[in-house]
């Protein structure tokens, strides 16, 4: 059963370990999620700021053909020298500026472009009507491009929306002060924030005065996720990334949905305005939603008939270990103990049985032998390879064994090797109980089940089976006290002329080797029926010499 | 043609019995006068913008950020007596600032904001002393206000930053004009004395200018110039003194 328990012990802790496992895998998935998570916002909040930088600075180049147009600045220079502006002036720097404008790129469009004199006074624009005294030269990024600086800026422009501004100067001829500036201006919309995210891979929303504005998300993240940047953004604006240094770290305003917040350089930065990019992530709850999370292509990769393959194979060697360990035996019991209810045979072979079988089939045999011995009725002799197993050839048949016989030596059983089954039908009890006898030459062969002894074969090679000892059913205690060395000195005597008798060699057989022979069996049998002392007889077995033991209560 | 006396004057109601004069003048020592708004605005840790270069075009001596004389320099002739006028003092917002940017009146004037801007506008008095408080404008919409008294206020606006303005109730507030590009104004006065007195950002700046005017002829130069800064040259010679007395 050892191999069976180890078994289930093994699948038990395989069970463990796959679902411990998969808990780790769980917190291993969802730790690294959320760190990607995390450093794709970073990473996105970077980009989308670059991209609107660098789109500005694209911007701000596109303006210089139009600060270029030779209208525009003669327009320009006409009206610094007067306080009103005439018409004339206005429609010349507004041809101009619709021609110049044309040259921009499609993608570098602006909402609203303004060609701006020195004091601020907007002399034409497209894009976007204003009344003729409309004057921005209070913006610093007019200002500065007045003062012969490119720069940008954000503004919250009509209808509280964002707007990115370019500006950029107006050179006079020959050097010296701008005469005046232009100034672009293009609406962070929803087609704006589309452009951004499919640019950068980022899910990015505008707001303004705490308010998205506009959004866009790619594929898989809908841009109504950004719906409660309105409140997660109050709460992110007392952190002290985000008012100070203009970030704020990620923000989780729900459990699968990270934020991080950016203050849009210009002058919107102070009024609650900036840009949001959001990713959406697949926490795992429980090992289960593995199941759930993975989708037909993860399945697929899974190598399903090799996990099957593995499951059938481990439960089918769970199987055969059980089967060999817990089936057969109770099979081979079950039969035995079948055969010794009909008496086909007269004791339970524990050789035959292993484990606890073997246990039970002694404890069987030796209560029959007390169920016996109230009804006064003795066990025969046992075959004492039966009782105990196969005797050894070597060394402890030696003193058995003939050095140079013409039969190969048998070879010596491994340590620990499993005893070899009795032969059939060697043991068994015999009713009642024969007498010993000496057996004279030609020895006759022991019949079975107690039958008179008969004349053996031919003496033929030894075999180290014919040199089997016997053990025979305990025998009456010795009438008189006998020195058992004296003894055991005669019943050598007796063997060695039983085996010339039956034609085996004595040369090699001394009597130290053979008193050991006794020794070591009397020990066995001692210790296994309890008895104080051994008696050793000689027969003939199948041709050849034997001793039987009987143990003397 | 633009001309040296474009600039806006203010009149205030003043009990006149004789004919005005114009007392025609120049300021100098402008060149430190820079608004607030865009000197916070060029610095980097302000976040005003993603990048500030300079056109490679204009020339460095011309590529320098000064305050915009004609809508933030105030001149003010101070006398006893000054009265407001009967009608709102109007103030445009536009472009990011008033027009003008700074105000001295005598006290009880009413000033009327009118949102030029296609923007909504929101401005209230900084300090809440001078009992405006934020108010939303649509573009054309307008408020009025009068200050409360003598004193500075300043005025923001919540919806643009950029918009910075003062209100200056001086006493004395006889009159108030602005000059021109050049530094140039001209200024309506009664035969009288008076003191000419810059006034930046809502802070009198530079020297008071003592001026007589006579009540002939119509036109009268003002003999000197009103220094609104400190000396350039002497600035420079300063700043030249200066490492030598550290190392003396």
């Amino acid at each position: 059963m050892l191999l069976s328990r180890f078994w289930y012990l093994i699948l038990s802790f395989a069970l463990g370990t796959a679902v411990g496992v998969l808990f780790i895998a769980q917190s291993y998935y969802n730790r690294n999620t959320e760190r990607w998570m995390n450093e794709a916002l970073a990473a996105d909040a970077s980009a989308v700021g670059w991209y609107l930088k660098d789109d500005a600075r694209n911007r701000a180049a596109a303006l210089l053909p139009v600060s270029l147009a030779p209208k525009i600045r003669e327009a320009l220079a006409k009206a610094n020298e007067s306080d009103e502006v005439g018409k004339d002036t206005r429609a010349k720097a507004k041809e101009g500026l619709v021609k110049a404008i044309e040259g921009i790129p499609a993608e570098q469009k602006f909402y609203a472009v303004w060609a701006v004199d020195q004091d601020g006074r907007v002399i034409a624009a497209t894009g976007f009507e204003h009344k003729d005294d409309w004057n921005i030269g209070g913006h610093a990024v007019v200002a500065d491009a007045l003062a012969g600086w490119i720069r940008d800026d954000t503004w919250i422009f009509k209808k509280e929306e964002l707007y990115r501004v370019v500006a950029r100067p107006v050179e006079r001829d020959g050097g010296g002060e701008p005469i005046g500036a232009i100034v672009g201006i293009y609406a962070l919309d929803r087609g704006y924030a589309q452009a951004v995210s499919e640019r950068t891979g980022a899910a990015v929303a505008f707001y303004a005065l705490g308010t998205q504005v506009w959004s866009y998300g790619p594929e898989g993240f809908t841009s109504s996720n950004f719906e409660v940047l309105r409140t997660d953004l109050k709460e992110a604006e007392v952190t002290e990334e985000y008012a100070q240094k203009g970030r704020s770290k990620v923000r989780k305003p729900r459990a699968d949905l990270g934020f991080i917040y950016t203050r849009i350089p210009g002058e919107a930065w102070d009024l609650q305005s900036g840009y949001v990019v959001g990713r959406q992530v697949r926490f795992i709850e429980t090992p289960q939603a593995f199941f759930d999370a993975a989708d037909q292509t993860d399945k697929d990769t899974s190598p399903t008939y090799v996990l099957v393959g593995i499951a059938l194979g481990l439960g089918l060697l769970g199987i055969l270990f059980s089967v060999f360990e817990h089936t057969l035996p109770l099979r081979t019991f079950k039969n035995e103990a079948a055969r010794f209810a009909v008496a086909k045979t007269d004791t339970l072979a524990p050789s035959r049985f292993r484990g606890l079988y073997k246990k039970i089939a002694a404890d069987i045999n030796d209560g029959v032998d007390k169920v016996l011995s109230k009804g006064g009725i003795t066990r025969r002799a046992a075959d004492l390879e039966q009782v105990i197993g196969p005797l050894p050839a070597q060394p402890q048949m030696s003193a058995f064994a003939v050095p140079g016989e013409a039969s190969p030596p048998s070879a010596p059983s491994a340590p620990g090797a499993p005893p070899a089954p009795a032969a059939s039908g060697s043991g068994s009890f015999q009713r009642p109980p024969v007498p010993e006898k000496r057996v004279p030459a030609p020895p006759p062969k022991p019949s079975r089940g107690g039958m008179p002894a008969v004349p053996g074969p031919p003496p033929r090679a030894p075999e180290p089976d014919d040199e089997a000892a016997a053990v025979s059913a305990p025998a009456a205690p010795a009438s008189r006290p006998m020195d058992e060395l004296a003894e055991w000195k005669l019943v050598y005597e007796e063997f060695l002329k039983v085996k010339k008798q039956c034609g085996e060699p004595t040369e090699s057989l001394t009597f130290e080797k053979f008193k050991g022979t006794l020794e070591r069996n009397k020990a066995a049998l001692v210790a296994r029926h309890n008895c104080s002392a051994v008696k050793f007889t000689v027969y003939v077995k199948d041709g050849k010499a034997a001793l039987r033991a009987s143990p003397v209560k | 043609m633009r001309t040296a006396l474009a600039s806006v004057a203010v009149l205030f109601l003043v009990p006149t019995a004789v004919l005005a004069a114009t007392a025609k003048g120049r300021v100098v020592n402008t060149q430190d006068l820079l608004n607030p708004v865009w000197n916070e605005a060029k610095d980097p840790n302000a976040r005003r913008y993603t990048f500030r270069e300079p056109a490679s075009s204009v020339p460095p001596d011309a590529r320098i950020l000064r305050g915009h004389l004609s809508k933030e320099l105030c001149l003010v002739a101070l006398q006893d007596g000054a009265q407001p006028l009967k009608t709102p003092l109007r103030i445009k917002i536009s472009g990011g600032r008033t027009s003008f940017v700074t105000l001295v009146v005598p006290p009880g004037q009413e000033i009327r904001f009118e949102n030029h801007d296609p923007t909504p506008h929101a401005i209230y008095e900084v300090s809440g002393a001078g009992g405006f408080t934020k108010g939303n404008m649509q573009p054309d919409g307008a408020r009025s206000w009068t200050p409360p008294g003598p004193g500075k206020y300043e005025i923001r606006d919540e919806l643009s930053p950029s918009l910075r303005a003062w209100v200056v109730v001086e006493p004395k507030a006889m009159k108030s004009v602005y000059p021109n590009r050049k530094g140039e104004f001209a200024m309506e006065l009664e035969p009288g004395s008076y003191e000419l007195r810059g006034y930046y950002n809502g802070e009198p700046v530079g020297e008071p200018l003592p001026v007589e005017i006579k009540p002939a002829p119509a036109e009268q130069q003002l003999p000197n110039p009103l220094k609104v800064g400190a000396d350039k040259k002497k600035e420079d010679e300063a700043k030249k003194d200066e490492p030598a007395k550290a190392g003396g």
